[in-house]
């Protein structure tokens, strides 16, 4: 089985991200929005502790997310609502990062699609950025390793 | 700032490569040094339209070009390329270990869910 990941950049401030899961739709679907399936693979960034993840997967439902280091907790949150959420099928959601401090690291429109794929299951996620430069930083050094570097910074002052 | 000339450079080199006949020239000359009529033939494009191409290539610092006599022989340079590979590097890194879990995460839950439909069955 191919499970390739697929990453394109269709527009200036968009990145596609495409991905075959040897599973259910039902069970991809439960393992990106149940909080302890979450916790499990949203991997935190170098030196960090993923401390909460809440979630509400519902239409207007919030996602609250927070990390903490040695130094700080939190270090850093993510905060989010779905706007759209269709079980099985499509879900939108926004999620803002912010530093302990306040200071928003990125900010961004998540849309995830879910197709079935022969026994497979197809997942594509469109993030939307507030701009080409934020897309480019993003693809430049990775979400995560950015917040790190910025965090870094922080700790150092 | 390193990272700003980086992201000039990378600009350049994304622009360069978002034209179906530069691509086909970098595919070129990945097989090695080619003169402009050798890359503008099987493109069926004219002299000049090869030219212009390969100037872009070139601001990108995609491809050297020298004039030998009455030839201009160019040459892929694949640093900028390199860059370019090692740019995506780390968004993709995360997001392919990002994955890899959610792979494990989805056998734990396909065994679960075997063992449970197991037990229910006298």
């Amino acid at each position: 089985m191919t499970t390739g990941l697929h990453i394109a950049t269709p527009t200036d401030t968009t990145i596609v991200l495409t991905r075959s899961f040897k599973a259910p739709r039902r069970l991809v679907w439960e393992a990106m929005t149940s909080p302890d399936k979450m916790k499990r693979w949203m991997l935190p960034p170098p030196g960090l502790t993923l401390t909460v993840c809440e979630v509400e997967p519902r239409v207007g439902g919030t996602l609250n997310l927070a990390w903490k280091s040695a130094d700080a907790d939190p270090v850093m949150t993510l905060h989010g609502e779905w706007t759209e959420f269709a079980p099985h099928e499509r879900m939108v959601h926004t999620e803002t990062m912010k530093l302990a401090s306040g200071e928003t690291v990125i900010s961004l429109v998540e849309t995830n699609e879910f197709t079935d794929t022969g026994g497979a299951t197809q997942m594509r996620i469109t993030q939307t950025y507030k701009s080409k430069e934020d897309r480019d930083g993003a693809l430049a050094s990775g979400i995560d390793e950015e917040c790190y570097v910025r965090l870094d910074a922080v700790v150092a002052q | 700032m390193v990272s700003v000339d980086r992201s000039l450079r990378l600009d350049l080199v994304f622009h360069a490569l978002a034209h179906p006949a530069r691509r086909a020239i970098v595919r070129q000359l990945s097989l090695g040094e080619r003169n402009l009529s050798e890359l503008a033939s099987p493109l069926e494009m004219t002299f000049p339209a090869a030219t212009k191409h390969v100037r872009v290539l070139e601001g990108a610092k995609l491809v050297r070009r020298r004039i030998v006599g009455r030839e201009h022989l160019c040459r892929l340079r694949p640093e900028p390329l390199k860059e370019a590979m090692l740019w995506t590097g780390s968004f993709r890194e995360h997001w392919e270990a990002r994955f890899a879990a959610l792979d494990s995460v989805l056998d734990d839950m396909h065994v679960e869910e075997q063992s449970r439909s197991k037990r229910k069955t006298p």
